[in-house]
Protein backbone atom coordinates (compact mmCIF):
# COMPACT_ATOMS: atom_id res chain seq x y z
CA UNK A 1 0.00 0.00 0.00
CA UNK A 2 1.52 3.36 -0.45
CA UNK A 3 3.21 5.05 2.33
CA UNK A 4 1.27 8.59 2.19
CA UNK A 5 -2.07 6.29 2.56
CA UNK A 6 -0.61 4.43 5.29
CA UNK A 7 0.96 7.78 7.32
CA UNK A 8 -2.39 9.83 6.21
CA UNK A 9 -4.34 6.81 7.83
CA UNK A 10 -2.31 7.18 11.36
CA UNK A 11 -2.33 11.01 10.79
CA UNK A 12 -6.58 10.92 10.52
CA UNK A 13 -6.59 8.47 13.83
CA UNK A 14 -4.50 10.77 15.87
CA UNK A 15 -6.41 14.06 14.52
CA UNK A 16 -9.80 12.44 15.70
CA UNK A 17 -8.52 10.85 19.23
CA UNK A 18 -6.74 14.15 20.48
CA UNK A 19 -9.69 16.14 19.53
CA UNK A 20 -11.53 13.54 21.36
CA UNK A 21 -9.09 13.48 23.99
CA UNK A 22 -9.12 17.35 24.18
CA UNK A 23 -12.86 17.26 24.39
CA UNK A 24 -13.06 15.02 27.29
CA UNK A 25 -10.26 16.63 29.21
CA UNK A 26 -12.59 20.29 28.94
CA UNK A 27 -15.72 18.48 29.86
CA UNK A 28 -14.76 16.48 32.38
CA UNK A 29 -12.99 18.65 34.75
CA UNK A 30 -9.64 19.84 33.23
CA UNK A 31 -5.96 19.50 35.04
CA UNK A 32 -7.42 16.50 37.25
CA UNK A 33 -5.86 12.41 38.13
CA UNK A 34 -7.74 10.20 36.06
CA UNK A 35 -8.95 8.83 39.46
CA UNK A 36 -10.47 11.70 40.75
CA UNK A 37 -12.10 12.89 37.57
CA UNK A 38 -13.30 9.47 36.57
CA UNK A 39 -15.47 9.58 40.32
CA UNK A 40 -16.40 13.29 40.09
CA UNK A 41 -17.36 12.62 36.44
CA UNK A 42 -19.82 9.73 37.67
CA UNK A 43 -21.01 11.37 40.30
CA UNK A 44 -21.89 14.76 39.51
CA UNK A 45 -21.55 15.19 35.38
CA UNK A 46 -19.77 17.02 33.04
CA UNK A 47 -18.28 20.20 34.37
CA UNK A 48 -16.09 22.32 31.95
CA UNK A 49 -12.59 23.18 33.08
CA UNK A 50 -9.10 24.03 32.13
CA UNK A 51 -5.43 23.68 33.57
CA UNK A 52 -2.31 22.45 32.07
CA UNK A 53 -2.22 19.92 29.37
CA UNK A 54 1.03 18.89 30.52
CA UNK A 55 2.59 19.04 33.79
CA UNK A 56 5.65 18.64 34.18
CA UNK A 57 6.19 20.01 37.33
CA UNK A 58 4.46 17.10 39.10
CA UNK A 59 6.66 14.30 37.61
CA UNK A 60 5.68 10.65 37.47
CA UNK A 61 4.17 9.24 40.26
CA UNK A 62 3.22 5.89 41.67
CA UNK A 63 -0.68 5.18 41.79
CA UNK A 64 -2.38 7.09 44.44
CA UNK A 65 -3.69 3.95 46.45
CA UNK A 66 -0.59 2.40 46.51
CA UNK A 67 1.51 5.32 47.38
CA UNK A 68 -1.09 6.43 49.92
CA UNK A 69 -1.54 2.86 51.40
CA UNK A 70 1.79 2.40 51.93
CA UNK A 71 2.56 -0.74 49.69
CA UNK A 72 5.38 0.80 47.81
CA UNK A 73 7.65 -2.10 48.72
CA UNK A 74 5.13 -4.56 47.99
CA UNK A 75 4.96 -2.81 44.27
CA UNK A 76 8.82 -3.09 44.04
CA UNK A 77 8.43 -6.50 45.23
CA UNK A 78 5.96 -7.50 42.40
CA UNK A 79 7.76 -5.70 39.62
CA UNK A 80 10.88 -7.77 40.50
CA UNK A 81 9.11 -10.64 40.25
CA UNK A 82 7.34 -10.48 37.49
CA UNK A 83 10.89 -9.07 35.79
CA UNK A 84 12.40 -11.71 37.06
CA UNK A 85 9.94 -14.25 35.77
CA UNK A 86 10.14 -12.51 32.21
CA UNK A 87 13.78 -12.41 31.69
CA UNK A 88 13.75 -15.92 32.88
CA UNK A 89 11.12 -16.97 29.94
CA UNK A 90 12.53 -15.13 27.53
CA UNK A 91 16.32 -16.64 28.16
CA UNK A 92 14.17 -20.32 28.13
CA UNK A 93 12.58 -19.56 25.20
CA UNK A 94 15.53 -18.10 23.15
CA UNK A 95 17.52 -21.67 24.74
CA UNK A 96 14.45 -23.92 23.17
CA UNK A 97 14.24 -22.43 20.05
CA UNK A 98 17.86 -22.46 19.08
CA UNK A 99 17.35 -26.37 20.50
CA UNK A 100 14.75 -26.54 17.74
CA UNK A 101 16.57 -25.12 14.59
CA UNK A 102 19.65 -27.46 15.90
CA UNK A 103 17.58 -30.74 15.91
CA UNK A 104 15.99 -29.15 12.47
CA UNK A 105 19.72 -28.86 10.88
CA UNK A 106 21.12 -32.15 11.92
CA UNK A 107 17.51 -33.79 10.38
CA UNK B 1 -5.18 3.56 29.72
CA UNK B 2 -8.70 2.49 29.61
CA UNK B 3 -9.39 1.07 33.21
CA UNK B 4 -12.06 1.61 35.71
CA UNK B 5 -11.27 3.13 38.82
CA UNK B 6 -14.13 3.08 40.58
CA UNK B 7 -14.36 1.75 44.26
CA UNK B 8 -15.72 -1.78 45.69
CA UNK B 9 -19.98 -1.24 45.47
CA UNK B 10 -19.94 1.03 42.78
CA UNK B 11 -21.66 -1.51 40.32
CA UNK B 12 -24.83 -2.87 41.59
CA UNK B 13 -24.95 -6.48 42.46
CA UNK B 14 -26.89 -7.83 38.85
CA UNK B 15 -23.49 -5.92 36.68
CA UNK B 16 -21.14 -7.38 38.94
CA UNK B 17 -22.46 -10.77 38.27
CA UNK B 18 -22.40 -9.93 34.84
CA UNK B 19 -18.99 -8.52 34.17
CA UNK B 20 -17.77 -11.17 36.34
CA UNK B 21 -19.57 -14.66 34.49
CA UNK B 22 -18.31 -12.63 31.11
CA UNK B 23 -15.08 -12.46 32.24
CA UNK B 24 -14.40 -15.46 33.15
CA UNK B 25 -15.93 -17.02 29.92
CA UNK B 26 -13.57 -15.16 28.37
CA UNK B 27 -10.64 -16.43 30.09
CA UNK B 28 -11.91 -19.76 30.21
CA UNK B 29 -12.16 -20.04 26.26
CA UNK B 30 -8.53 -18.16 26.10
CA UNK B 31 -7.16 -20.71 28.51
CA UNK B 32 -9.07 -23.73 26.59
CA UNK B 33 -7.03 -22.61 22.92
CA UNK B 34 -3.96 -22.32 24.76
CA UNK B 35 -4.31 -25.76 26.15
CA UNK B 36 -5.64 -27.15 22.40
CA UNK B 37 -3.19 -25.09 20.24
CA UNK B 38 -0.26 -24.59 22.22
CA UNK B 39 1.71 -21.43 21.91
CA UNK B 40 4.40 -20.38 19.67
CA UNK B 41 8.28 -20.00 21.34
CA UNK B 42 8.21 -16.35 20.22
CA UNK B 43 5.46 -15.50 22.35
CA UNK B 44 6.44 -17.16 25.35
CA UNK B 45 9.42 -14.85 25.36
CA UNK B 46 7.72 -11.79 25.67
CA UNK B 47 4.71 -12.78 27.60
CA UNK B 48 6.60 -12.66 30.90
CA UNK B 49 8.57 -9.17 30.06
CA UNK B 50 5.25 -7.81 28.59
CA UNK B 51 3.31 -8.77 31.64
CA UNK B 52 6.17 -6.95 33.78
CA UNK B 53 5.88 -3.96 31.73
CA UNK B 54 2.69 -3.55 31.74
CA UNK B 55 2.03 -3.97 35.32
CA UNK B 56 4.94 -1.73 35.99
CA UNK B 57 3.70 1.10 33.85
CA UNK B 58 -0.26 0.03 35.37
CA UNK B 59 1.41 1.75 38.24
CA UNK B 60 2.87 5.24 36.58
CA UNK B 61 0.66 8.50 36.63
CA UNK B 62 2.12 10.22 34.33
CA UNK B 63 1.86 14.46 34.22
CA UNK B 64 0.23 14.31 31.28
CA UNK B 65 -3.90 15.38 30.59
CA UNK B 66 -4.06 16.21 34.13
CA UNK B 67 -2.57 12.51 35.07
CA UNK B 68 -3.03 9.07 33.45
CA UNK B 69 -1.45 6.03 33.43
CA UNK B 70 -0.62 3.79 30.33
CA UNK B 71 -1.00 0.11 29.90
CA UNK B 72 0.78 -1.36 27.33
CA UNK B 73 -1.73 -4.04 26.51
CA UNK B 74 -1.90 -3.01 22.65
CA UNK B 75 1.87 -3.41 22.89
CA UNK B 76 1.30 -6.41 24.76
CA UNK B 77 -1.51 -7.80 22.40
CA UNK B 78 0.49 -7.33 19.33
CA UNK B 79 3.49 -9.35 20.50
CA UNK B 80 2.38 -12.23 22.89
CA UNK B 81 -0.79 -12.65 20.75
CA UNK B 82 -4.38 -12.20 21.76
CA UNK B 83 -4.67 -15.29 23.99
CA UNK B 84 -1.34 -14.56 26.19
CA UNK B 85 -2.65 -10.83 25.83
CA UNK B 86 -6.02 -11.78 27.47
CA UNK B 87 -4.06 -13.86 30.42
CA UNK B 88 -1.64 -11.01 31.14
CA UNK B 89 -4.18 -8.35 31.17
CA UNK B 90 -5.96 -11.24 34.28
CA UNK B 91 -2.64 -11.11 35.68
CA UNK B 92 -2.18 -7.49 35.67
CA UNK B 93 -5.58 -6.36 37.12
CA UNK B 94 -5.65 -8.92 39.91
CA UNK B 95 -1.95 -7.86 41.17
CA UNK B 96 -3.00 -4.22 40.92
CA UNK B 97 -6.38 -4.44 42.71
CA UNK B 98 -4.58 -6.47 45.41
CA UNK B 99 -2.14 -3.29 45.97
CA UNK B 100 -5.67 -1.19 45.87
CA UNK B 101 -5.34 0.35 42.31
CA UNK B 102 -8.83 -1.17 41.26
CA UNK B 103 -11.62 -2.51 42.77
CA UNK B 104 -11.38 -6.19 43.29
CA UNK B 105 -15.64 -6.79 42.37
CA UNK B 106 -14.75 -5.37 39.08
CA UNK B 107 -11.81 -7.14 37.75
CA UNK B 108 -13.77 -9.15 35.68
CA UNK B 109 -15.51 -5.64 34.47
CA UNK B 110 -11.29 -4.87 33.70
CA UNK B 111 -10.54 -7.86 32.37
CA UNK B 112 -13.01 -7.59 29.48
CA UNK B 113 -11.60 -4.05 28.94
CA UNK B 114 -7.74 -4.65 28.89
CA UNK B 115 -8.21 -7.98 27.04
CA UNK B 116 -10.30 -6.77 24.30
CA UNK B 117 -7.74 -3.73 23.58
CA UNK B 118 -5.03 -6.77 23.31
CA UNK B 119 -7.37 -8.62 21.25
CA UNK B 120 -7.77 -6.19 19.17
CA UNK B 121 -4.60 -4.35 18.77
CA UNK B 122 -3.21 -8.13 18.01
CA UNK B 123 -5.81 -8.69 15.20
CA UNK B 124 -5.56 -4.76 13.53
CA UNK B 125 -1.64 -5.24 13.34
CA UNK B 126 -1.71 -8.67 11.42
CA UNK B 127 -4.65 -7.07 9.30
CA UNK B 128 -2.81 -3.82 8.05
CA UNK B 129 0.43 -6.04 7.96
CA UNK B 130 -1.05 -8.57 5.21
CA UNK B 131 -2.35 -5.54 3.82
CA UNK B 132 1.18 -4.32 3.43
CA UNK B 133 1.78 -1.79 6.08
CA UNK B 134 5.19 -0.66 7.28
CA UNK B 135 5.94 -1.79 10.77
CA UNK B 136 5.22 1.61 12.36
CA UNK B 137 2.32 2.82 11.01
CA UNK B 138 0.64 -0.99 11.70
CA UNK B 139 1.89 -0.89 14.88
CA UNK B 140 1.09 2.93 16.24
CA UNK B 141 -2.83 2.33 14.29
CA UNK B 142 -3.12 -1.11 15.71
CA UNK B 143 -2.30 -0.09 19.04
CA UNK B 144 -4.58 2.77 18.69
CA UNK B 145 -7.54 1.53 17.27
CA UNK B 146 -6.85 -1.65 20.44
CA UNK B 147 -6.90 0.50 23.06
CA UNK B 148 -9.98 2.84 21.64
CA UNK B 149 -11.81 -0.41 21.91
CA UNK B 150 -11.20 -0.94 25.03
CA UNK B 151 -12.09 2.74 26.34
CA UNK B 152 -15.56 2.92 24.15
CA UNK B 153 -15.80 -1.12 26.23
CA UNK B 154 -15.14 0.89 29.65
CA UNK B 155 -17.69 3.69 28.55
CA UNK B 156 -20.71 1.17 27.49
CA UNK B 157 -19.56 -0.82 30.52
CA UNK B 158 -20.35 1.76 32.73
CA UNK B 159 -23.24 3.33 31.20
CA UNK B 160 -25.15 -0.29 31.09
CA UNK B 161 -24.21 -0.64 34.55
CA UNK B 162 -24.94 2.67 35.83
CA UNK B 163 -23.61 3.78 39.32
CA UNK B 164 -24.51 3.09 42.88
CA UNK B 165 -25.20 6.60 44.41
CA UNK B 166 -24.75 8.67 41.57
CA UNK B 167 -27.91 10.85 41.21
CA UNK B 168 -27.59 11.30 37.57
CA UNK B 169 -30.05 10.83 35.03
CA UNK B 170 -29.47 7.78 32.33
CA UNK B 171 -28.63 10.39 29.47
CA UNK B 172 -26.68 12.49 31.85
CA UNK B 173 -24.29 9.57 32.44
CA UNK B 174 -24.03 8.73 29.02
CA UNK B 175 -22.25 12.62 28.40
CA UNK B 176 -20.18 12.29 31.07
CA UNK B 177 -18.67 8.82 30.34
CA UNK B 178 -18.25 9.90 26.72
CA UNK B 179 -16.57 12.93 28.10
CA UNK B 180 -14.56 9.86 30.26
CA UNK B 181 -14.04 8.01 26.65
CA UNK B 182 -12.75 10.74 25.41
CA UNK B 183 -9.87 11.68 26.78
CA UNK B 184 -9.43 7.73 26.87
CA UNK B 185 -8.63 8.39 23.26
CA UNK B 186 -6.40 11.19 23.52
CA UNK B 187 -4.36 8.58 25.69
CA UNK B 188 -4.53 6.03 23.45
CA UNK B 189 -3.03 7.61 20.44
CA UNK B 190 0.26 8.72 22.48
CA UNK B 191 0.44 5.20 23.63
CA UNK B 192 -0.32 4.03 20.43
CA UNK B 193 2.55 5.80 18.49
CA UNK B 194 4.86 5.12 21.38
CA UNK B 195 4.09 0.85 20.86
CA UNK B 196 5.08 2.00 17.01
CA UNK B 197 7.81 3.01 17.98
CA UNK B 198 8.53 -0.18 20.47
CA UNK B 199 7.45 -3.02 17.39
CA UNK B 200 9.29 -0.76 14.80
CA UNK B 201 12.53 -1.18 16.73
CA UNK B 202 11.99 -4.78 18.13
CA UNK B 203 11.06 -5.93 14.68
CA UNK B 204 14.55 -4.52 13.61
CA UNK B 205 16.54 -6.04 16.30
CA UNK B 206 14.31 -9.49 16.45
CA UNK B 207 12.00 -9.53 14.01
CA UNK B 208 11.33 -13.45 15.05
CA UNK B 209 9.83 -12.12 18.41
CA UNK B 210 7.51 -10.47 16.36
CA UNK B 211 6.65 -13.13 13.64
CA UNK B 212 7.62 -10.84 11.17
CA UNK B 213 10.76 -12.67 9.96
CA UNK B 214 10.00 -12.57 5.98
CA UNK B 215 9.69 -8.51 6.61
CA UNK B 216 12.96 -7.16 7.30
CA UNK B 217 14.02 -8.00 3.81
CA UNK B 218 11.05 -6.27 2.02
CA UNK B 219 10.96 -3.16 4.00
CA UNK B 220 15.61 -3.30 3.99
CA UNK B 221 14.97 -3.58 -0.10
CA UNK B 222 12.20 -0.31 0.31
CA UNK B 223 14.60 1.93 1.96
CA UNK B 224 13.44 1.76 5.42
CA UNK B 225 15.20 1.37 8.56
CA UNK B 226 14.54 1.49 12.24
Amino acid sequence: MDRWKQYGGLLGLTIVCLGAGLWGFTSTGGALPWAKRSAQTLQRGVQESGGALVDFGRGIVVAGPIRKGGMMLEFLGLVGLLAIVGVGLYVYADHYHGLDEQERAAK
Amino acid sequence: MAHIHLGEGSFPLWALALWTGLGIVLISTVVYRVRKGGIKTNQIALAGIGAAASFAIFQLNIPVWGGIHMNLTGLVGILAGPLLGALIAVVVNIFSAALGHGAVGLLGANILVNASEAIVAYYAFRTLVRMEWDVFPAGASAATLGLSAGAILMGAIIVISGVNGSALPRADLTVAVAGLVGLNLGVAVIEGILTGFVVQFLVSVRPDLVGLVGRVGSEDSSGVTA
